[in-house]
């Protein structure tokens, strides 16, 4: 791992560890309503958005590689 | 009415003449009826694994699921992920070594890797045996929502003849160069679809956020796990999330779409692309939870999204978004068909009946292949009633078991043929007898393929680890292009400090 790929799969494993570990048991309620939606919604858009935004950086810097 | 017979007759009518001008740039060869002869470009390749993998599952199966069982199916953002990142790290090496040693089939790299023709035909027959029923709920999905839109005009049994017709018609004269193609119109009409299906009945009830305002007043069990029902809860989150993204992902149409790249630097972009792809669910959320407003008590939830497009969308509208529902089944549908040629072709005509066949007649075979399975999947679709998802996880639960020995292909040269074969057979058993024997149903609430996984990774892990691989050519030879991969993408990896490679070079063929 160069360090740039250490944060990069770090970030997308934090990511994947917020939505569909346990801990999401803690996003698990409606109130309070986040920009207009319950939520458990805006958790799932939250960390959906933080991992898509890691695929771009990824593709950006060639996925932490040196090539 | 005769608006809505327009729809669905340029529907059928453009693809088809997509596919076959496409497939005027085919060559009567199996590799390029296959895998495009390894040329496909990075539209066709987004398009054709995205509509690909959304399938009437996603179209119909995700409003339904909303509608029943609440917030579950949300877990989908996360497994779009999960597939991008897989087709990136997974299929990237799939792909690598595909161009290197010539495969076309899941059973040539896993057949190859371990040298062993018994894993050869086990996964040859896991990969038909569990995709003929998913290919089954394109069909009684695309199939209804033909007749929905055409107004009853065009029967349930009239719909499913013409959805394969138009799909052998194309797929037999072009391969999977014609399917890409279609998929590109196929995949920009679902996404559209979903979305727009979205927010125009969810207009009805003052859009998203009264929405969602007037759900929690008046069914609030629906915001949250473990849904209306209380079966939904943690466990099949994410059981849901591991066996759609691992299934889909080891389908063996995906694995047609990992081999016929034309570039490495496609795979690094996927992730991302599929990812944004995800948003589209945003539209069956508000379609489901719509439903469960405006028309409770709905007998088939399948058929929620059909019952309010007729109900409060314009005809033409109702008839338009319900094609794109249909583009979802059938973009699904002509790539497992292809996919399924394929394996009977090459895994069992080719190898089997007739080594020294030519490529003309291995096309042939490959073309009465597709007509064949077909007609199986029709009978099915007229004969064998279900839910599409439940129908469909438990498809996907099958063909998620080929992740094991091919993670262990491509990063581990301990592992050894006999843990592939017997973790594949305790992962399926296991499966097949949580599916089947209610006694052992979803044991902790977590579905049978996660079960079947760990069954399957652990007599992997142990038996690789207790046995000793003797054929060290073929191991060096693949550990020798592992390294190759490293040094072409990954450098970093490599203590020999080489240069990397130009090309993938075709070495020595696995057939």
């Amino acid at each position: 791992f160069t360090p740039l790929k250490l944060a990069l799969y770090a970030g997308i494993l934090l990511g994947f560890v917020m939505l569909e570990s346990p801990l999401v048991m803690l996003a698990n309620m409606a109130d309070p309503f986040v920009l207009g939606m319950p939520f458990l919604f805006f958790w799932n858009l939250l960390w959906w958005s933080v991992i898509t935004l890691l695929f771009l950086v990824g593709y950006w810097c060639n996925w932490g590689s040196r090539s | 009415m005769t608006a809505s017979i327009l729809i669905i007759a340029a529907f059928m009518i453009i693809p088809m003449i997509v596919g076959l001008v496409s497939a005027k740039q085919s060559v009567a060869t199996s590799e390029d009826f296959f895998v495009q002869g390894r040329g496909m470009g990075s539209v066709a390749v987004f398009f054709t694994v995205a509509a690909t993998w959304w399938s009437a599952f996603a179209f119909l199966g995700s409003n339904a699921t909303f509608y029943t069982n609440g917030p579950v199916y949300l877990t989908a953002l996360a497994w779009n992920l999960l597939f991008g990142l897989m087709y990136y790290w997974v299929g990237k090496r799939v792909w690598f070594l595909g161009k290197r040693f010539n495969y076309l089939t899941p059973s040539d790299l896993l057949g190859d890797f371990y040298n062993s023709e018994a894993l050869r035909i086990v996964v040859a027959a896991i990969a038909l045996v569990f995709t003929i029923p998913y290919l089954q709920i394109q069909l009684t999905g695309g199939a209804y929502l033909i007749e929905v839109a055409s107004g009853g005009v065009i029967k349930f049994w009239l719909a499913a003849l013409l959805f394969y017709f138009v799909i052998i018609v194309y797929v037999w004269v072009g391969g999977i160069r014609a399917i890409a193609w279609t998929d590109v119109i196929y995949g920009a009409l679902l996404f559209f679809g979903m979305m727009y299906a979205g927010y125009y009945i969810s207009s009805q009830v003052g859009g998203p956020g009264a929405l969602f305002a007037q759900l929690q007043a008046s069914s609030p069990a629906h915001l949250t796990l473990p849904g209306p029902n209380g079966s939904m809860g943690y466990p099949m989150w994410f059981s849901l999330f591991l066996i759609t993204a691992v299934g889909a992902f080891m389908g063996p149409q995906i694995w047609l779409r990992m081999y016929s790249v034309k570039s490495g630097r496609l795979f690094n972009l996927m992730p991302f692309l599929l990812g944004v792809a995800a948003f589209a669910y945003v539209g069956s959320i508000l379609s489901g939870y719509t439903g469960v407003l405006l028309e409770p008590g709905v007998a088939n939830p399948d058929q929620i999204l059909p019952i309010m497009l007729m109900k409060y969308a314009p005809f033409v509208l109702a008839s338009l978004i319900l094609a794109a529902g249909a583009s979802a089944a059938m973009s699904t549908a002509n790539s497992q068909i292809h996919a399924v040629s394929t394996i009977v072709t090459m895994d069992i005509y080719q190898r089997y009946i007739d080594r020294n066949a030519s490529q003309a007649r291995i096309v042939s075979v490959g073309r009465w292949s597709l007509v064949l399975f077909s007609l199986i999947a029709y009978v099915m679709a007229l004969t064998v009633p279900g839910v599409l998802v439940t129908i469909g996880i438990a498809a996907l639960a099958g063909t998620a078991q080929l992740i094991v020995p091919t993670v262990g292909a491509i990063t581990w040269r301990r592992a050894h043929p006999m843990a592939a074969i017997w973790g594949l057979l305790a992962g399926v058993a296991c499966v097949l007898l949580m599916t089947f024997v209610p006694a052992f149903r979803a044991p902790l609430g977590y579905h049978a393929g996660v079960w079947g996984l760990l069954l399957n990774s652990a007599v992997f892990v142990v038996l690789s680890l207790c046995l000793q691989r003797h054929d060290r050519q073929v191991v060096e030879r693949f550990a020798e292009a592992r390294d190759d991969y490293d040094a072409e993408y990954h450098p970093e990896t490599l203590d020999d400090g080489r240069a990397p490679l130009t090309e993938v070079t075709p070495a020595t063929s696995a057939r």
